[in-house]
């Protein structure tokens, strides 16, 4: 793809008639039963002052999620496993307000996230529940994905359960797992093969929701895809995900790539998800029961290798044909930069798939404004900016600084 | 005026006599001699004004009256008019004003009436002079703050002689821009001694005089250094600002289509997607340290540490070829132009000459500081390396083929897979030299005159090795080792690491589909033809050795 194309997903014609969340023919023995009659009432829109619990609020989308829901009046009782402070993307301290921003030791890992007493009768008062908390990280040992992603999800459910508390489960838009062609909002299980253990993980806990949806839970989930710095400025709070695999590549660490060039990878402003998240609790009555893609520009290999290019200090690696890939018969240099960094995301070099965002359009949610290369050249701009990417800064003042001084 | 009021007259009645009779004209006297300079051999410049609708031609008439050389041009107010407008509205961004636009206001505004004086005065009140002195203030400062950081920039990259050529232009634009704001507009930096006279203040006039005709030696970084400050002290002394006193606000800075390709060790350096540049080793080493956006003081210093001499020497190439470009922080991009002339632009030096041209670990070079223009174009490159890279496997893979066949007695087989390895073995010639699109197969003999005349055996040879045929045994194996020797010829005329490759390892059939892929990485880019199929489907697809290592 390129800046001429459309870098928002292109797709037929949304099917008809609009789906919601399917109702599995099998409860989940372990979702808890609902223990409550009625939903909470829905309210008519984002002017009414809502209580929205928000899980994972010191995480990289759910700060954003939390500093746009108290920016907009709202009450945020932000779960956080740490008391440390929600720094935004932007590097400042979230401010919040005119809203108001109450914090909660909690635990997703915990059965009611480990809330005190007082909590839970706080949480009970909860209009909404956005869950944020995961672990994003790849290369994990796989019980942390179950622990946090799958158990977490688990015991968030249980909590929105018990009050009927309308949900946004914050999924990922790879739980389409590794394959080509569209994947669709409404799809879920396909029998697809997921890329690695989160991914695994995120396609359990989604079918977890949609089992807890067909049991009368109102639900909305938001799939991101990767998410990366923001829309106009490139800045990341959160150097994860794509950004370790650019440095190593860039540095020329490694430099031999197991890799389709059509591969696709989709690259959302965290900006963008976290106002669809937002957006998605606020006016829940339009989201509930709708599944979003939060998807931002698609970069192909092909995109990345030319953008990289015109970086004269980045290495532009070669991708080679998966089946013609040895990690083996990489330098022994190399060797350990694909094992402990790069084989992480392989799936991501070789998947040649595209995220149908035709509700999350017909939500109200624009697609990115066209320009996927500006977009990568913004976040890499950011990290040379701040050292991240390019050689380590230089440390102490130059001593060798050609000055060329004019002054008096 | 060195003319009167009378012989003005006399010189307009008899340039008017030769034009074909027309519209009733108002007639101002332009140029030098309006002015109050000019001398005898000063052309007239005669401005015919016309109240007409119609658009008049630009160009002028030429006459020789009494000896002199007369210009007759002819405007109509609408046309003046959208000029001064043209001005205005570019005021606030002088770069946006081009030399011309404003020297054509000002020779009106300045212009001495002969006839048809009312209509003149009213053109000349469309644009008061006050606000014209103004904009040709700004435009001359923002030209000398042009030349002052490129100057600087220049002297930061150790190009001091360089710097001073720049710092004498920035010292004409600075006092014109003085100059200028005194009513002394003219643009033409022809008569500037006149015009610093005229201004009364001898003081500056006496100290530009003074910096104009400073000797400063040939390579002496600190005389031109000195020089500059000099140069910038009077420049602010005379009311300019934002002069470039620290080098820090230059940053280096990207140019839109520029990329870099890198084949095993050789950089290459790719602008606008047609042009390829070719890095000797320390350029390239200067090349891979840029951190594009930084400043250049830093930028200095990171090239340094690649242990190259002279790096900056290297940028400052990079500079003129337009690989990169300086900005200056907070006023875009640097332009630099000579008083009165477009800026420069980006240097296209000529083409390298090398030969042969490629090996599939890069292009030839012609030393290690060398930033060499290869002689086609970009895409066209690209795909005279994979032919290069393809043509050694399918050498090495005929040469199997040949054995193989022998093997079994195949001899019409082995023939024809004896010249299918010269073909291959031609055309990887043919790539090394730069030949793309190749000739056909059948032709590549014939076609041998497009290449050096060192490879004339070459051609002999492959025409007696594609005439041989294969009876026996002993006829295949003669051949098979005459096609060796043939393939050895070939690659002492390109180069032993060009061609072929030797593929009796799984290490080195590595390295040449490694270099395959690098080739197809800067090929995709650049849209250019693969050699045939098969490659991408070797090079993206199967990828495995089709003959296992000896």
């Amino acid at each position: 793809m390129s800046d001429q194309t459309p870098s928002g997903p292109t797709v037929p014609e949304p099917r008809t008639p609009e789906p919601r969340i399917p109702d599995p023919r099998t409860p989940d023995p372990k979702v808890p039963e609902l223990k409550t009659p009625d939903p909470k009432p829905l309210d008519p829109g984002t002017r009414e002052r809502l209580t929205v619990l928000v899980t994972g609020a010191s995480g990289f989308v759910g700060t954003e999620v939390t500093a746009r829901l108290t920016a907009a009046g709202h009450t945020v009782l932000a779960v956080l496993h740490h008391n440390g402070d929600l720094v935004r993307n932007n590097g400042r301290g979230l401010a919040p307000g005119p809203g108001t921003l109450t914090r909660i030791a909690g635990d997703v890992t915990r059965p009611g996230l480990g809330l005190s007493g007082d909590d839970r009768r706080l949480a009970a008062d909860a209009d909404r529940i956005v869950h944020c908390a995961a672990v994003t990280d790849f290369g994990l040992p796989g019980g942390r994905y179950e622990r946090v992603n799958v158990e977490g999800t688990r015991h968030v459910l249980g909590l929105a359960l018990a009050g009927r508390t309308p949900l946004v489960h914050v999924s990922t838009a790879y739980v389409c797992g590794e394959r080509d062609g569209i994947a669709y909002e409404d799809e879920l299980e396909v029998g697809q093969r997921p890329g690695n253990d989160y991914e695994k993980s995120k396609l359990a806990a989604e079918t977890l929701v949609r089992k807890a949806a067909a049991d009368g839970l109102p639900v909305t989930v938001v799939r991101p895809s990767i998410v990366t710095g923001a829309t106009r400025t490139g800045r990341v709070r959160d150097l994860k995900t794509v950004y370790p695999v650019l440095r190593v590549l860039t540095r020329g660490l490694l430099r031999t790539v197991p890799g389709h060039l059509d591969a696709v990878l989709d690259l959302a402003p965290v900006d963008r998800v976290a106002d669809l998240v937002t957006e998605a609790a606020t006016r829940f009555e339009d989201a509930e029961g709708r599944t979003l893609h939060a998807v931002g520009h698609e970069l192909t290999l092909r995109d990345m290798s030319d953008v990289l290019a015109e970086y004269p200090s980045f290495h532009v690696p070669r991708f080679v044909p998966p089946s013609a890939f040895s990690a083996r018969a990489l330098p022994g240099r190399e060797r350990p930069y694909y094992d402990r960094v790069v084989s992480l995301y392989a799936p991501y070099f070789r998947r040649r798939v595209r995220f149908d965002a035709t509700r999350a359009g017909a939500f109200g949610h624009r697609p990115p404004a066209k320009g996927a290369h500006a977009y990568l050249r913004r976040l890499l701009d950011h990290c040379l900016a701040t050292g991240y990417l390019g050689p380590p800064p230089r440390k102490g003042p130059h001593a060798a600084r050609p000055d060329g001084s004019t002054h008096r | 005026m060195i003319l009167t009021e009378e012989r003005l007259q006399d010189l307009l009645d008899k340039s008017l006599a030769e034009l074909p009779p027309d519209t009733e004209w108002a007639v101002t006297l332009e140029g030098s001699i309006a002015e109050g300079f000019g001398n005898p051999s000063s052309d007239i410049d005669f401005l015919l004004v016309s109240r007409r609708a119609d658009d008049l031609p630009t160009m002028p008439s030429l006459l020789f009256v009494d000896g002199r050389r007369v210009e007759i041009r002819t405007r109509s107010v609408r046309q003046l008019a959208e000029q001064f407008r043209e001005v205005e509205r570019s005021a606030g961004r002088p770069a946006g004003i081009s030399e011309d636009l404003l020297n054509r206001c000002q020779r009106v505004l300045h212009s001495h009436p002969l006839r048809g004086h009312a209509l003149v005065e009213e053109v000349k009140a469309l644009l008061p002079g006050e606000r014209f002195r103004r904009i040709t203030a700004h435009w001359w400062a923002h030209r000398a703050r042009q030349s002052l950081r490129h100057a600087l920039a220049l002297q930061c990259l150790g190009e001091s002689d360089e710097a001073v050529d720049w710092t004498r232009a920035a010292l004409v634009q600075s006092v014109k821009s003085w100059a200028a704001d005194l009513g002394e507009t003219y643009l033409e930096p022809k008569w500037l001694s006149m015009q610093l006279d005229r201004a009364g203040r001898t003081d500056v006039r006496d100290r530009y005089w003074e910096l104009e005709s400073a000797a400063v030696p040939p390579g002496d970084a600190g005389a031109a250094h000195f020089h500059l400050t000099a140069c910038l002290d009077f420049a602010e002394d005379l009311g300019l600002t934002d002069l470039p006193r620290r080098p820090e606000r230059l940053t280096v800075a990207r140019v839109a289509g520029v990329t870099t390709w890198q084949t095993g060790e050789r950089v290459h350096v790719v602008r606008g997607r047609r042009d390829v540049f070719a890095l000797g080793a320390d350029a390239g080493g200067v090349w891979r340290s840029l951190v594009l956006g930084r400043p250049l003081p830093r930028v200095l210093a990171d090239s340094a540490v690649t242990g190259v001499t002279d790096p900056g020497r290297i940028v400052a190439a990079f500079l003129r070829h337009g690989l990169v470009r300086l900005a200056w922080k907070g006023g875009g991009t640097v332009t630099p132009a000579l008083p009165l002339a477009a800026p420069p632009g980006h240097v296209t030096p000529p083409p390298s000459t090398l030969q042969p041209l490629l090996s599939v670990g890069g292009a030839a070079v012609t030393g290690s500081r060398a930033v060499d223009l290869m002689p086609l174009p970009a895409d066209r490159f690209a795909a005279a390396a994979m032919a290069l890279v393809w043509s050694n496997v399918v050498v090495e893979n005929a040469v199997e083929d040949l054995t193989g066949a022998l093997r079994r007695g195949q001899h019409r087989v082995a023939e024809l897979t004896a010249r299918r390895a010269v073909h291959a073995a031609l055309r990887g010639l043919f790539s090394a030299h730069g030949v793309n699109p190749l000739p056909a197969d059948t032709d590549l003999v014939r076609r041998m005159e497009l290449l050096p005349e060192g490879t004339v055996p070459i051609g002999v040879r492959a025409r007696e090795l594609l005439a041989r045929g294969v009876r026996s045994a002993e006829d295949g194996d003669a051949l098979r080792a005459e096609l060796r020797r043939f393939i050895a010829l070939v690659r002492g005329a390109v180069g032993a690491d060009s061609f072929p490759l030797s593929f009796d390892s799984a290490y080195t059939w590595r390295a040449t589909l490694q270099l395959g892929h690098d080739w197809l990485r800067m090929g995709a880019h650049l849209g250019a033809e693969l050699p045939i199929e098969e490659a991408r489907d070797l090079l993206a697809g199967n990828g495995a050795q089709p003959h296992p290592a000896r």
